[in-house]
This record gives structure tokens, sequence and C-alpha cells, in this order.
């Protein structure tokens, strides 16, 4: 690579989120594109996540808007880059005490304003759709639109597809400083200094450090999460359950857990033993099945919850996308930065999810 | 040997594969297993570790010393779900239901 060279866009993060964005751009054409990652792909949070394509109980009804678009697009996806093993098994979250039942009915209520199909199942019909599920239960919002997907695959794939279209990838090549030198943003970098017209920040928990070398902060959390899986089991849930899934290898993957200890990447017994008490919580059966592995990634949290996605405000030329779900919203997102960085406007109103909603002269006038 | 060689036992992945990852640009044990699925299987690379390392040594022209093992996980060998859950205590496990309603509370 001729390292003189000015990209149109260079966009750092090559996780789920970053990969999509560096495909649907490159479909267009239009750019010469950089895809730079400090490590390898699915070295971080990307390739450390149950992977739901998750829509149902995310509230309120605008931000379970945008997961229902997003997972909409994932079988014209899987048509474009390929067998990314999505499943729409539709998706199960169970309550436990009748008090919850209003709850999902509520839940269902708002949720059906923006199209979002929810049943609100009492225990008996929850069992029916997964008999291994605790009688202990007291009933669950179920909806078909949920799923799940390999993450491997899907980032695997739109890296692949995105070379096709002649992105070019830096790997293991982590951004030093950014100056922005005229119109033109220059990236130190391991690998020598890089130059970009645009440049777009999909760093996941990493994008903090990437905004502060531009003078901005990017106000999200790092949390972590860990997760169990099994050995092979024979296939015995269907569902996408709030918290379990089982992969099409008989594994089932078992996890919830949230704590802020920034980087870390450990997994710790005490959540462990946690997350195999909800396993056994969850589905009694699973007391007698073998785990063989933990393993922990580092989420992304926006401190408000939401995804952040657009331009960075006092720095022309410069993007984000940086959000808690980015599996579920990839397709979205890649589709959206798109329109954004070749069109100039959006075909859904970001202006919810922009950057700017965190200043403090917005907050104090909400 | 042959490139069909068996390496990962328990995924059933050859060296071709292996080769493969490492021609886009995998460097360590963990980047080969993410794209294969070397390693993990139910022997957790116990197997294929040292197979794998030698084949990432050949490749990158190193010391076997200087490639990396896999990360190693609790539980090191296969435990019941049951064993594991008998000293669990409070929780920082969250509910997706229940946490969708909190937030849900807000009235954002």
């Amino acid at each position: 690579m001729r390292i003189d060279k000015t990209h149109d866009v260079i966009i750092v993060g090559s996780g789920v989120v970053g990969s999509s964005i560096a495909y649907h751009l490159s479909e267009r054409k239009k750019h010469s594109i950089l895809l730079i990652d400090k490590g390898f792909p699915l070295s971080g949070t990307s390739g450390s996540t149950q992977a739901w394509v998750w829509v149902h109980s995310k509230v309120p009804s605008w931000y379970g808007e945008l997961s229902l678009y997003s997972a909409e697009l994932y079988p014209f996806l899987e048509r474009k880059i390929g067998d990314v093993e999505y499943k729409r098994t539709g998706g199960i979250a169970p309550f436990f005490t009748e008090a919850e039942k209003e709850k999902a009915l509520k839940l269902a209520e708002k949720q059906a304003e923006v199209g979002i199909d929810i049943e609100v199942l009492s225990r008996d019909e929850v069992l029916e759709k997964e008999p291994y599920l605790s009688p202990n239960i007291a009933g669950a919002t179920f909806s078909k639109i949920d799923g799940n997907v390999n993450p491997f695959r899907l980032v695997e794939l739109y890296i692949k597809s995105a070379k096709k279209n002649d992105v070019q990838t830096s790997f293991y090549n982590q951004v030093i400083s950014i100056q922005k030198n005229g119109d033109i943003f220059h990236l130190e970098t391991l690998k020598g200094t890089f130059k970009t017209k645009k440049l777009v920040i999909a760093g996941g928990p990493w994008s903090k450090e990437l905004g502060e070398m531009l003078n901005v902060n990017i106000p999200i959390k790092q949390v972590r999460g860990q997760i169990l899986i099994t050995e092979p089991l024979q296939p015995f849930l269907k569902h996408t359950i709030g918290g379990v899934r089982q992969a099409d290898n008989g594994e089932v993957l078992i996890g919830y857990s949230k704590e802020e200890v920034g980087y870390d990447r450990r997994t710790t017994l005490d959540i462990v033993q946690q997350t195999a008490k909800m396993a056994i919580d969850f589905i009694p059966h699973l007391r007698r099945a073998n785990v063989v592995r933990s393993f922990a990634g580092i989420r992304v949290i926006p401190l408000d919850g939401f995804p952040i996605i657009g331009e960075i405000p006092e720095v022309e030329g410069a993007y984000i996308a940086a959000m808690h779900s980015g599996v579920t919203l990839s397709p979205l997102v890649g589709t959206l930065l798109t329109e954004l960085l070749i069109d100039g406007e959006t075909s859904i109103d970001l202006s919810r999810y922009s950057l700017e909603r965190f200043n403090e002269s917005n907050i104090k006038s909400i | 040997m042959d490139k069909s060689t068996i390496v990962c036992r328990c995924e059933e992945i050859n060296i071709d594969e292996i080769e493969n990852a490492l021609k886009n640009g995998a460097q360590t044990f963990d980047d080969i297993k993410r794209l294969t699925r070397t390693g993990m299987g139910s022997c957790q690379s116990k197997v294929c570790l040292h197979p794998v390392r030698e084949i990432i040594a050949d490749y990158h022209n190193k010391d076997l010393q200087d490639v990396g093992i896999s990360r190693m996980r609790i539980p090191l060998k296969p435990i019941r779900m049951g064993t594991l859950a008998t000293e669990s205590k409070d929780s920082n496990v969250a509910s997706v239901f229940g946490e969708s309603v909190e937030e849900g509370d807000e009235n954002r």
C-alpha cells in the first residue's frame, strides 16, 4: 500500500460495526476505503458475544423500531455476503412473577405501535414452545422477529466482501494519534501515517480513546459480559431465549452479566458460578450438562444506553458509530453511515442518535 | 504431511484451513481459532495447540518458543453445571425482561 495516498474514508475498528460500514460503503464503489484495527478481526467485542439479533424488548419503542429495521435487513444481507447462519428463531424473554405480567402487556402494547408483534405467553404456552424451560416461570414475552447469527461468519464475510470491493485493510496496526491538517486527517499508526478525507470511529469500547485523539469526549462506558458454553447437547432449544441460546452444533451459550471493570477481559469464578445458577434457574435440565468453557467480552454502553451514530459535530469529516447491540444493528448502521457519507442524508432520522445529545447545553434544554 | 491432515480433531480442521487463515493475516492461535473453530471443541485446544503452534512458527518463520498459546479459560476441564452453581450467592446477572421493563419505566 502506498502510504502517501490520501484515502476517501478510513474506518478505525474492524468489529461488526466497522466492517459492516466498510462493506456497505464499498458496495457503492465511490470511495477508496481503508479499514484499520489495532488487533485482528474478532479479537475484541465482536468475537465474544452470544450474537442475538434481538428486537422485542428494546425500549423505548423508537429504539425497538431501529432494531426491527436492522433485523429485517439480515435475510437480504445474507443473500449478498453469504451464509452468516442467521436464524430467525423467535425470541422468548421469561419472567418469574405474576406481577410482571402487567408490565409485559404494557410492553406488548407499546411495541405494537411501531410494528413489533409481541405475544404475552402464559406459563403453559411458554412450556409448549420450549418444554425444557423451568416450570417456575410465570410467563414470557415472545416475538417471531428475534433470532441469532454466527458472529465469526458475520464479521469474516463483511470483511471478505468488502475486500472484493477493493477495501484495503491494515490489521495489528494501532492508531497512535490523529491530527487534522486543513481538510485532511493524518493518522499516526504503528505502521506509518495514513491520510484520509473522512474518518469513521467504530472502535467499540475503545472508541473513547480514539475520540480523545480528536479532543472529543465519546460518552461510553465499558461493561464486561461473561458467558458459559456447554458441551454439545441434543438439539432441545428452538428459540433464542433472553440469556440462553443453543447453537447449531448443540452447544448452549448462557450469560447476561454486567460488570464495570474497564478493559479487564478475565472470566471470574463468582460470575461463572452465578451464570451457572441462572442457567439452571432457566432450564433445570442443564444441571447435568458439562460446561467446557467460559469467555468474556467488553461491551460498549453509551451513557444513556442508546446508540451514538452520525457526524461528530466539532470535527468536520469525522463520524462515530458506537453502540451496545452492534450485532443486531450492524446491517442498518452500515447502510445508514453509507447514506450519510455518500448522500449526506439518511433514510432514517438519526437526530435521536447524535453525539450532540450529550452536550451540556442540550441536556439542560431537555 | 498432506495438507488435508486433520490437526484439530474436535472440529475436524486440517492444515490447509489453518494455512488459509494465516494467509488472511491471522497471527496467533486465537486468531486462527476464531476463523476456523480450531480449538473450540470439547478438548479446548489440548490436542491441537502444539501442532497449530508449529504451523504458525513455520509460516511466520519463527521459533516455536516465540509462538504464544491459546487463551485458557475456566473451567480447564469440563465440569457439571450443577457443581459450578452450588457456591453461587447474589447475582450480577440481569434478566432481559426485567431490564427492559426497568428502562421502559423511565418514560423516555
